[in-house]
């Protein structure tokens, strides 16, 4: 036991530091992704066809591929067309595409949400298309939106441990890294496990508190 | 207590050329016809019911008039702009039209995530180019018209029906329009919050707002309307005085209409 | 792309097909003990649980498939890589179905089942009759897409050595030096396979709900 905690303790820097970089690439992941989403979920019902269209394929194939397959492309795709990037901005472009294309979805359902009544309100009032969007339709599609975006950022977090693949030093790579030179595989995935369990756990738990409460409210 | 004094010196000078002139409006949704060839004009000051069984198009029509529903023959004029069925108004068309009109609906669609003072601020400041501080201002004043000062701070759903509808009203009359359109401003509220929305709509009648008024509120109808309009089937069936309309109508389908509600 | 790199590529479809069924298989079934515990009246049965629901989701599968392959990898068991797959992805799917059932249950549990019990029907008939055919039509949206889903995730176990889509992919791209065809065929094999379960659930659903009225 005391061995375990050693060899716990011994590595836990590193491991945080693994925990850092994946807090930090879902975090740019998602704050990149996110307003693509809402850009994508505005394009899709948008009245110009090529625009839809282009936006359908974004979201579909996002949403379709594999997240593993998209950093992949990303990372060793890329620098075929003759762009080379580290594997934190690959990781970030696949990611953020993912989100995009995942979030789209739940603010499309959000702005569903917002009733009728309110474009034609704020139509009637005079505001332009736009000023309707920002004042009036957005803040409450949303706020519709808020619980499915937070759950699916905890998620994103989880996603974040694809980028294995791509060498990102994030959590996972740290504990295989140091699991292939030290041959003790289990307990460091074991505090692997733990740490995105003390992050996923609680973070979950929240959202479905929030979930009930803002469900109570409508 | 008047709520729109200016437009008393309006009312009393009589309009050379009407407010607002409706030409042959026509409306179908795929095959189904809902309004055809209503011709409509409106002197400033008049307020004007339009009563008719459900689904005759009476909403439609006020929606048609401010280019919610876009008419499919036609045209509106408002002032001197007009729009035709068929050319997609430009953006300072539409402005204009929106702008001289206010709008108020059954079911209020006041914004919910805003307090009561952000929702009738909020047009002023984006449309009119009003700064913060003068649009609010000026809500101060409405609210307190409708009776709602103190109601500025909280979010509409801490206000009963009846005071959300005085709020949509004043919403509506923030952009100083030059009419005022209700469908149904009372059907969604008990009788007894009805009359407090019936009471300021009939002060705005009073100090001369140009209004047209769906409503199956027949003595609001008949006591506080210049002129009733009864519509079915998507055609103006009759109209005229609201005195001669309502107790001696010509045709046989107004006759009908009015037997059927006259109880209420 | 020469037609050798995209037989290879191919190749790796069965072993997807194969991993997303055998996956789907163990949590369909584990899915429903593990339900029934979660919807239990005791406690304890409740907080195990919700204790393992919230574990197999909250740590994602890549640690999982790790942990199973490489870490219980002691010299006792030895899984090979789609075993372990397999495993791991069976367990992590048990919790998502049993999530699915119990919002299954609860969307027409209350009244059907009053209703049934009004009715004095016997519980094995509530369930087989009234319940079941229900539960399946209300849960096989929300399956469905899980099953997209896990179609997706089993790319992961390409990171232990299966051979499928992904495996190959990489195992191709190595060798070549090309990325962007490569893994661009890739994306759209996956895409290609999730279409038949979309339309077979989006048929069943139909079909289901003439046949079941609600
Ligand atoms: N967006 C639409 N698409 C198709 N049909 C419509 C649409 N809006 C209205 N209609 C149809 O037009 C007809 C008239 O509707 P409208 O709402 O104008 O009637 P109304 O006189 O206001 O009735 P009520 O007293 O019930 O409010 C109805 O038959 C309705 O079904
Ligand atoms: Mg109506």
């Amino acid at each position: 036991m005391n061995d375990l905690v050693d060899f716990w303790l011994e590595h836990l820097p590193a491991m945080l530091d693994g925990l850092m970089v994946s807090v930090q690439v879902t975090g740019v992941s998602l704050a990149i992704g996110v307003p693509l989403g809402l850009l994508l979920a505005l394009a899709v019902q948008s009245r110009s066809k090529p625009m839809r269209g282009i936006a359908i394929v974004v979201v579909e194939v996002g949403r379709g591929a594999p997240a593993l397959i998209l950093l992949q492309f990303t990372y060793f795709g890329l620098p075929n067309a003759g762009l080379s990037l580290d594997s934190f901005s690959s990781a970030v472009i696949a990611l953020a595409w993912c989100t995009g294309a995942y979030t789209s979805e739940i603010i499309r359902a959000g702005l569903e949400a917002v009733p009728h009544g309110q474009k034609e309100a704020a139509e009637a009032i005079g505001l332009n298309h736009l000023d309707a969007l920002r004042y009036v339709i957005l803040p409450q599609a949303l706020r519709v939106s808020v619980p499915a975006l937070l759950g699916f950022s905890i998620l994103m977090l989880q996603a974040s441990s694809l980028c294995f693949a791509i060498a990102l030093p994030e959590l996972v790579s740290q504990a295989y890294l140091i699991g292939s030179t030290t041959f003790r595989y289990m307990p460091i995935l074991v505090l692997a496990g733990l740490l995105y369990a003390a992050i996923c756990i609680p973070a979950t738990i929240a959202v479905s508190a929030l979930e009930r409460k803002l469900g109570a409210h409508a | 207590m008047s709520l729109n004094s200016s437009s008393i010196t309006q009312a009393d000078v009589a309009p050379k050329q009407p407010l607002l002139r409706l030409d042959a409006v026509g409306k179908t949704f795929g095959t189904h016809v809902v309004l055809e060839d209503i011709d409509l004009s409106l002197a400033a000051g008049e307020v004007v019911a339009i009563i008719g069984p459900s689904g005759s198009g009476k909403s439609t029509l006020l929606r048609c008039i401010n280019q919610l529903e876009p008419p499919t023959t036609g045209r509106v004029t408002i002032g001197d702009t007009t729009i035709e069925a068929g050319h997609t108004p430009t953006r300072r068309e539409l402005m204009v039209l929106r702008r001289s009109i206010g709008m108020v609906f059954q079911s209020f669609n006041l914004f919910p995530h805003l307090t009561v003072l952000r929702n009738v601020s909020l047009a002023q400041e984006r449309v009119m180019g009003r700064t913060r501080e003068q649009a609010d201002a000026v809500s101060m004043q409405l609210l307190a018209r409708v009776g709602l000062a103190d109601k500025a701070q909280q979010f509409p759903s801490r206000c009963s029906g009846g005071q959300q509808q005085r709020i949509a009203i004043a919403r509506a009359l923030a952009l100083d329009p030059q009419i005022m359109l209700f469908d149904e401003p009372t059907s969604a509220l008990d009788p007894e919050l009805g009359l407090e929305v019936l009471s300021v709509m009939r002060e705005l009648a009073e100090g001369g707002m140009t209004m047209i008024v769906v409503t199956h509120e027949m003595r609001f109808a008949e006591n506080v309307s210049d002129r009733v309009i009864i519509m079915a089937d998507g055609r103006i069936v009759e109209q005229g005085p609201s005195g001669t309309v309502m107790r001696n109508p010509q045709t046989e389908r107004a006759q009908r209409f009015l037997h059927a509600v006259k109880d209420r | 792309m020469t037609q050798d790199m995209l037989l290879t590529m191919v190749s790796g479809v069965p072993w997807t097909i194969a991993l997303t069924a055998v996956a789907l298989l163990i949590g369909v079934v584990l899915g429903i003990p593990l339900c029934a515990m979660r919807m239990s009246k005791l406690v304890v049965l409740r907080m195990v649980a919700n204790t393992l629901i919230l574990t197999l989701r909250a740590i994602p599968p890549i640690v999982w498939l790790f942990f199973i392959f490489f870490g219980l990898d002691t010299g006792y068991v030895s899984l090979n890589p789609f075993q372990a797959a397999a495993i791991g992805l069976g367990l992590i799917t048990a919790a998502n179905m049993a999530e699915i059932y119990r919002g299954a249950m609860s969307a027409i549990h209350s009244g059907q089942s009053e209703a049934s019990m009004a009715l004095g029907l016997s519980t094995y008939h509530r369930f087989f009759d009234v319940l079941g055919p229900q539960l399946f039509r209300v849960a096989l949206p929300s399956a469905a897409s899980y099953a997209i889903g896990l179609l997706k995730d089993s790319a992961i176990a390409s990171t232990i050595g299966v051979h499928e889509i992904a495996f190959e992919a990489s195992h191709v791209s190595q060798r070549t030096f090309r990325g962007l065809d490569v893994y661009a065929v890739a994306g759209l094999l996956y895409i290609l396979l999730s279409l038949p379960i979309a339309w077979a659930s989006r048929w069943a659903d139909l079909h289901l709900r003439a046949r079941v009225a609600r």
